[in-house]
């Protein structure tokens, strides 16, 4: 029952970084959130631009950096 | 394949009870109800009432069995332990560690609730998970939304609890402005609108298929060959619903998990 004071990680809790149950579907969230973002931003900039390509490009671009954004946020904790 | 169409013919209008005689195919329409009864324009529906049941069996059940507790458990004081316990230790604990045990009551409800609700789907006469209404699913995630958002805001400070949000741990520089964007939507919007929609997409989808099913073995149910075509359909749909037994549980389950997953992203800095 530690909930009161200053609260800020204890050693007995468990890590913030380690995957969990809930890991895999931030990873799921980390991927649709890229491929909207990037996605819609191609396609805006696409249909400003009427260059049709852009928003393929959009949605692979956020594919690419929300796999870095997973690769950062759930690797580095399983180095020693 | 001209089997079953003889036997559709022949046989498709052995009941008389549907005015076209064909399959009367479960769809969208079977999601929505005629009201019970209208109060001041609100229209109290099955699934409100399935809701209301729901909400006063889980208050009922453990107020009973925490009314007078006892050192040792008897009766239903074991039940609703082994209910708290195993939140505790399968969804809480796991998540949170022992710091978490404050918000123990919320997760509790949530999950027997959320259980309770989907559980209606395998429930002669009731029949119907209300979580499979959109709302219900809606309002519980903003509840939760609200709640993790607000335990991040005290914990950490707006503007602490803003960077833990759009800041992602361990990763460089230079790619933070392209990675920070993906991190805020992330954490702000799809959060809690896949929270919503998977609770909502597998109870409709598990009702539809319980619906596919049954109906075909009502429908095609005669003394012809169609005997065989039901019993098949018969088997399906008794396999659908020890799936959905099964689902009904997990989506429970998940749901709190996430919600505990979500108030320790915003007790604890994930760096």
């Amino acid at each position: 029952m530690t909930t009161s004071g200053t609260g800020r990680g204890s050693k007995h809790d468990p890590d913030p970084g380690m995957p969990r149950e809930g890991t895999g579907w931030a990873v799921v969230s980390y991927l649709i959130g890229g491929m909207v973002l990037y996605g819609g931003i191609g396609w805006l900039i696409g249909r400003w631009t009427h260059i049709d390509a852009l928003f393929p490009i959009g949605l692979l671009l956020g594919i690419g950096l929300s796999l870095a954004l997973v690769i950062f946020r759930f690797t580095r904790f399983t180095r020693p | 394949m001209s089997d079953l169409g003889v036997v559709m013919t022949a046989s498709g209008c052995h009941f008389q009870s549907h005015p076209s005689c064909g399959y009367p195919a479960p769809g969208i329409e079977n999601f929505y109800f005629k009201p019970i009864f209208t109060i001041g324009g609100f229209e109290f529906t099955k699934p409100i009432l399935l809701m209301v049941l729901a909400a006063v069996i889980v208050l009922l059940v453990f107020w009973l069995a925490f009314r007078k507790p006892k050192m040792v458990p008897r009766g239903i004081q074991n039940i609703g332990e082994m209910g708290v316990l195993l939140v505790r230790d399968q969804i809480l604990r796991p998540q949170l560690g022992s710091r978490g045990d404050r918000y123990l009551p919320f997760l509790v409800s949530l999950f027997f609730f959320i259980w309770l609700m989907n559980l209606w789907e395998l429930i002669p006469v009731a029949q119907f998970p209300a979580t499979s209404k959109f709302a219900f699913p809606v309002a519980l995630t903003l509840i939760v939304w609200v709640t993790y958002i607000v335990i991040g805001i005290r914990h950490q400070g707006p503007l602490g609890y803003f960077k833990n949000m759009a800041v992602p741990p361990g990763a460089p520089w230079w790619i933070l402005p392209l990675l920070a964007p993906i991190e805020l939507l992330s954490n702000i919007l799809v959060r809690p609108f896949t929270l919503a929609i998977r609770l909502f997409a597998n109870m409709l989808s598990g009702h539809l298929l319980l619906l596919v099913f049954s109906v075909a073995s009502w429908y095609l149910f005669s003394a012809t060959i169609g005997l065989l075509f039901a019993a098949v359909s018969f088997v399906v749909f008794l396999l659908v619903f020890v799936l959905e037994v099964l689902i009904t549980l997990l989506q429970a389950f998940i749901f709190a998990t996430l919600t505990a997953f979500y108030i320790s992203d915003a007790l604890i800095p994930a760096h």
